[in-house]
């Protein structure tokens, strides 16, 4: 071994690299359009790619996390016409004609969302990985029943999972938020 | 943790999902709110050739309560609108289940129809179906049919839904006047399937048991209903004892063995002790009621 | 010319600022390692073992091969010399490591469910999971070795590992332990159980590889923890120059221990990058993260402990034995030898003796996790206190208070026997501590409410546990610190940043150092290249190894500085000082840092190692009929040493407890009787949501370490330490009255209902077999 090594042996048996993007197996595509955070978006993509994936992979809302893809953790929670739902458990090709807010429209154009300012000051995050998730429940929460009780904000973030904080700054962060949208 | 290969197609009217599952045969699935649907696909335990997505059927997205008291809610209907439904006193058991089926992110898209048709054996809407007693329409090529509920859930997982049909709405047997109803589960954690799940149905006349029902769900191959419980709470003044004589039966039910989450032996106490739970609901409703009729 | 201002600064260390990593996270901006995204990339997917143990006689991938968007597979027969492709330990060796080292990907037999047998490399992750199912193995299955005190007979995983024994660690301290119990008033003796839990980060693993055929230069994002080792072990086993590898670490959505270390696809991807010399991807998937990330915990402790009458604490011996998984992974056997070291917890035993065995087992390796063995340790131990405790009829934090050393024997030495570490608390006033603890829970407020609601008839629990926590382990750490032309300050450090908060942290104690703002100074993590080592981010370390680090290269820097201005103002150098980003001359004359263009470099080496108290109150009620356990209040109490930032502390202290408290009650890595592991989804392992947990009420003191030059002890894992014994001991003493003995975690509604039946007998053992041999 050495530094003169520059280029090390190939062993493995290849086949000729494929052109990315280049459709190819057994998958049947869909053009699908939707509002992604107020921008039209068109794009043709296979009809088993899950919502979360054409977010990600194809309309670079790399927000959106992907923490365990069978819908129990929230971490790819979206609003789709305003509503929360998992991004994981709905197929790209059904947000068609759809209205889909992802992290990344929540911001206004001259600062952080309440909801992201009270994550910050109240220490809501640490890794960060479910945040967008959060933000994006409790935005579909807070839009809809703005006077939600206590006890309704606890129930409904008891859909999302967390391993860093042990939840209650994220109920501090929604309350506080609550208090500056109803302002 | 990506779905396999399928193709896909969305449909505009029954009809047209019954011919694209015509079609397709034994292959097809139908995609409703796809919270159950979609993680078996994530997870490859299902493997259709076609889905036929259904959320455009809008008229299959209703509640009303029928001229003989039945309540009939469309496959559609989502279950966040089920839970924000104001529904009377003897449907209560729904109030007090709709919270408790998944999340309120899965409830948005998760509908009623697709609950029913899944068929999981600890789900809470194929438990009411089971207590209340139901009837299911289902639309196939040779048109609509109805099937009771004591023909409908075959199975874990398994219902009498033929390949080429389409589950387009059930209907809920009314409950006498007067009567009440409840819902208890117990789960680990807010939110999951329920470890063992109970339904009680009441209705008191002149201090007697005039109606009964005692339903079970996580304990056996479908939600079940009671019959020993019922025959001990029928007639009876509903004493605690006569509870639990029915939360007994209960226990004698439960056929499902241990799993990771539950010793049979935990199982079948924990099934008497929310059928007892259930119970001591529904009879404090149906004491709330003669409190408040005084 | 004007005099030189009297720069008025506030030290920032101590503030509780919020973190400046949250402005891109909470946006959506932040870059995770599936957020990158290379040109061509393409998509690998690793085929695993479906059965626990057996002969693997050929993996065939031709029809995989043939498959839709397939660029390649590969087998363990495939990669030159795999054989001796194993990948080392970097912590605990431990006397029969070389036979249980584990190949990249198996080559004649298979461990445990999950194994690596087969990469499948296509251009998207949809067909490389297509693919990935059309690879199928031969296999001749044999008996699984599933027990963590397997008895003779039992299959052996490797035929060099007698009775799959494959290291042996032993403490010993003081008299005669056998003389003390012969001497003992109360000697009680049982046997303990933990049950296998791991961390369960939000964000799986993964790994971007990409090899630049013109500069030679493999780069690979996605690594964290321990850089700078991956990237020597990385190097070594690819026979690479390591100057031709490059690990960056991206965001991280949380580490706990198990993420970062160097696992099978650390090797794969990397190689089939280079192979390929085309960019690879690998996204673990949240079933695959269940069987590939370190599992933790699982453990059996047999504990006999002797007391007087008037409580006084005498001896113990304790014989421990950790189901170690399938093979020896690099965190070697730091959970079963800390759990050893911690046995004897904040209390002067007159003697004591523990025995540790790390068990080969066909399941998930086991490596570190949050408190790896301090948990179990501390839950062993403090359970057996409990137990002297009921024999006196003394309430259990009376037992706790009358043997705590106390401040005045501080520092306070433990010899532990041949080539053992010696033992040295620090700093710290532990009776204080607890009893602050218990003022804060309104511990005598709490028993009268316990006596009524018992009156009542329910089962309502209190437990105390005291800990310490070794924390701040060595040996050494860089930093570098470069004054930047547009007048801020870039700290560069080996350690890692896993979502605790590092940036903000090191940048507070670097801002201070350098009599800066905070917001003038950027702590920069990023990569192996930008400093030249570094240890990491483990054992509560990141603060006061990093801090230190960073204090001595601004201190060198300052140096440099005042050299460099002295030059450029014409001055001597003893006629300028550094005054926040200037060198100023006594009259007043300046010259900015930023136009220096000074850097330095340093490196903090210290063997010390920090044992910090702490303890830990629980109150849980139990709902009989279910078994259904609630933790109503959680408290804790720690010595951080200091709180360099209280907003993290707090976030780690609560966060910590919070991610204890869901193994207490509810995570379990359950297998069957067959090796298959039955908590592979988050619907099974179920980690708590918010209606779970109680919220946690933490509080911390500050004895500053003698050990680093920040003066803290760690926070990263102290809140968690404490929590599964006090919730064990609050579900006993809930229990009391109904006569059972809590042995075993976890607290589910269904082991606890077992314990109601009577069902959960003790494991039978005699009692000569304890520390025996």
């Amino acid at each position: 071994m050495g530094a003169e090594m520059v280029s090390p042996p190939r062993s493995a048996p290849t086949r000729a690299p494929e052109e990315p993007g280049e459709p190819e197996g057994p998958d049947e595509l869909a053009d699908v359009s939707f509002s992604l955070n107020g921008s039209m978006t068109a794009l043709r993509v296979p009809v088993r790619w899950t919502l979360a994936d054409v977010l990600r992979e194809r309309a670079g809302a790399t927000g959106t996390h992907l923490g365990c893809e069978h819908g129990v953790c929230g971490a790819c929670t979206v609003l789709v016409d305003d509503q929360p739902v998992r991004s994981c458990l709905m197929l790209g090709v059904q947000a068609d004609g759809s209205s889909v807010r992802t992290i990344e429209g929540v911001a206004a154009s001259d600062g952080l969302h309440p909801l992201q300012r009270t994550f910050h000051e109240q220490h809501a995050l640490q890794c960060g990985y479910c945040t967008p998730g959060f933000i994006m429940l409790a935005l579909g929460l807070l839009e809809r029943e703005p006077d939600a009780s206590q006890e309704r904000i606890r129930d409904v973030l008891s859909s999302n999972l967390c391993r860093c904080t042990g939840y209650a700054p994220i109920v501090r962060a929604v309350m506080a938020a609550q208090a500056e949208m109803r302002r | 943790m990506k779905p396999p290969p399928f193709r896909y197609a969305r449909c505009a009217t029954p009809a047209d999902a019954v011919t694209l599952l015509s079609e397709a045969g034994e292959d097809a699935k139908v995609l409703a709110g796809g919270q159950s649907l979609v993680p078996l696909l994530n997870f490859r335990l299902a493997r259709p050739a076609l889905l036929v997505d259904v959320n455009p059927l809008e008229e299959l997205a209703f509640v009303r309560e029928e001229a003989d008291g039945a309540l009939c809610i469309g496959a559609l209907f989502r279950q966040v609108a089920l839970e924000a439904t104001n529904l009377g006193a003897r449907w209560q058991a729904i109030t007090d289940a709709m919270p408790r089926v998944g999340h309120y992110p899965t409830r948005v898209r998760g509908t009623v129809g697709g609950s029913i048709a899944h068929a999981d054996p600890a789900a809470e809407l194929p438990l009411l179906c089971v207590g209340f007693g139901a009837r299911f329409a289902l639309v196939g090529p040779a048109g609509e049919r109805s099937v009771e509920v004591d023909d409908f859930f075959l199975g874990p997982f398994t219902t009498a839904v033929a390949p080429d049909e389409l589950l387009t709405r059930v209907s809920l047997d009314p409950p006498p006047d007067g009567a009440v109803s409840a819902f208890e589960e117990f789960s680990e954690r807010h939110g999951d399937f329920a470890l063992v799940s109970a339904f009680v149905g009441l209705a008191l006349v002149d201090g007697r048991c005039s109606w009964c029902r005692v339903a079970i769900g996580g304990v056996g191959p479908t939600p079940t209903r009671v019959p020993d419980a019922e025959r001990a709470l029928a007639d009876s003044g509903l004493a605690d004892a006569e509870l639990g004589i029915a939360a007994d039966a209960s226990a004698r039910c439960c056929t499902t063995g241990g799993d990771v989450h539950c010793s049979a032996p935990t199982r079948r106490e924990l099934v008497r002790e929310v059928t007892l739970r259930a119970l001591l609901r529904a009879r404090g409703r149906l004491t709330d009621r003669m409190g408040s009729k005084a | 010319m004007t005099t030189a201002l009297v720069r008025t600064r506030a030290p920032s260390v101590g503030l509780a600022l919020p973190r400046v990593e949250d402005d891109r996270l909470v946006r959506g901006d932040g870059c995770y390692v599936g957020d990158i995204h290379r040109p061509g990339q393409l998509h690998a997917r690793i085929v695993r073992s479906q059965v626990a143990h057996a002969n693997l006689l050929a993996v065939h991938v031709e029809e995989a091969r043939a498959a839709p968007g397939v660029v390649t597979v590969v087998s363990g027969s495939d990669i030159p010399g795999l054989s001796e492709k194993r990948i080392p330990i970097r912590l605990s060796p431990g006397q029969l490591d070389r036979f249980a080292l584990q190949t990249p990907l198996a080559l004649d037999r298979v461990r445990y469910v999950g194994e690596p047998i087969a990469v499948v490399v296509a251009v998207d992750p949809y067909l490389a999971e297509d693919a990935a199912e059309a690879v199928w193995a031969d296999v001749e299955e044999l008996a699984p070795q599933l027990d963590p005190v397997p008895g003779h007979g039992a299959p052996l995983l490797f035929d060099m590992v007698p009775d799959n024994a494959v290291a042996t660690f032993e403490t010993a301290h003081g008299e005669d332990v056998d003389d003390l119990f012969r001497h003992a008033d109360v000697l009680v003796h049982e046997r303990f159980s933990v049950h296998r839990h791991s961390a369960a980060p939000m964000e799986p693993r993964g790994l971007l590889a990409e090899f630049d055929d013109d500069s030679g230069r493999l780069t690979v994002h996605g690594p964290t923890k321990v850089k700078h080792f991956n990237k020597r072990v990385l190097a070594d086993l690819l026979e690479l120059a390591p100057d031709r590898v490059l690990l960056v670490e991206p965001d991280v959505g949380g580490g706990f221990g198990p993420r970062g270390e160097f696992y099978p696809e650390d090797f794969l991807i990397p190689w089939l990058a280079v192979q390929l010399r085309r960019p690879v991807k690998w996204m673990e998937d949240r079933l695959e993260n269940f069987v590939a990330l370190n599992h933790s915990r699982e453990q059996v402790i047999e504990v006999a402990m002797a007391a007087r009458h008037d409580g006084t604490l005498l001896g113990f011996r304790s014989t421990g034995w950790c189901s170690l998984g399938a093979y020896v992974r690099t965190t070697g056997h730091t959970v079963p030898r800390l759990a050893g070291i911690h046995m004897p917890g904040p209390y002067p035993w007159r003697g004591f003796s523990t025995k540790f065995v790390s068990v080969l087992t066909n399941k998930t390796p086991l490596g570190t996790y949050r408190g790896p063995g301090e948990v179990e340790a501390t839950f062993a131990r403090e359970r057996a206190l409990d137990l002297v405790a009921a024999e006196l009829g003394m309430d259990p934090p009376e037992l706790r208070r009358r043997n705590l050393i106390r401040s005045d024997a501080l520092p306070y030495r433990v010899d532990t026997g041949a080539g053992s570490e010696p033992l040295v608390y620090d700093s710290g006033d532990f009776p204080a501590a607890l009893d602050q603890l218990l003022v804060a829970a309104e511990y005598e407020e709490l028993r009268r409410s316990q006596a009524a609601r018992r009156q009542d008839g329910e089962a309502v629990g209190i437990g105390v546990a005291c800990f310490f926590d070794q924390g701040g382990i060595g040996p050494f750490e860089q930093a570098r610190v470069v004054a930047e032309p547009d007048g801020t300050f870039t700290g560069y450090v080996g350690v890692s940043s896993i979502g605790q908060g590092v940036q903000t942290a090191l940048a507070q104690i670097l801002a201070d150092e350098l009599g800066v703002d905070v917001d003038r100074v950027r702590i920069d993590h990023r990569d192996t290249d930008s400093i030249s080592d570094g240890t990491g981010a483990f054992a509560s370390r990141t603060t006061s190894f990093g801090g230190s680090a960073l204090i001595l290269a601004a201190r060198k820097l300052h140096e440099v500085a005042r050299a460099r201005g002295a030059d450029v103002l014409g001055v001597n150098d003893g006629e300028v000082t550094v005054e926040g980003d200037e060198v100023v001359t006594g009259n007043g004359r300046s010259v900015a840092l930023a136009a220096l263009g000074c850097e330095a470099a340093a490196t903090f080496e210290s063997t010390h190692v920090d044992f910090s108290f702490g303890s830990a109150v629980a109150v849980v009620s139990v709902d009989r009929p279910t078994g259904k356990v609630t933790v109503e209040r959680y408290l804790g109490h720690y010595d951080v040493g200091r709180a360099v930032n209280p907003l993290i502390v707090r976030g780690q202290l609560d966060g910590g407890a919070a991610q204890g408290l869901g193994g207490a009650l509810l995570e379990d890595l359950a297998y069957d009787d067959q090796g298959q592991p039955l908590s592979t989804s988050f619907m099974d392992y179920m980690i708590p949501t918010l209606c779970e947990l109680p919220t946690v009420q933490s509080s911390w003191s500050e004895h500053p370490s003698s050990g680093n030059l920040v003066g803290a002890k760690g926070a990263g894992e102290a809140g968690i330490i404490g929590t599964l014994a006090a919730v064990a001991n609050a579900v006993a003493d809930a229990l009391a009255p109904d006569g059972v003995i809590v042995r075993s975690s976890p607290f589910t509604a269904d082991r606890i209902r077992a314990l109601l039946r009577g069902s959960d007998a003790p494991m039978s053992v005699q009692p000569s077999q304890v520390g025996a041999g």
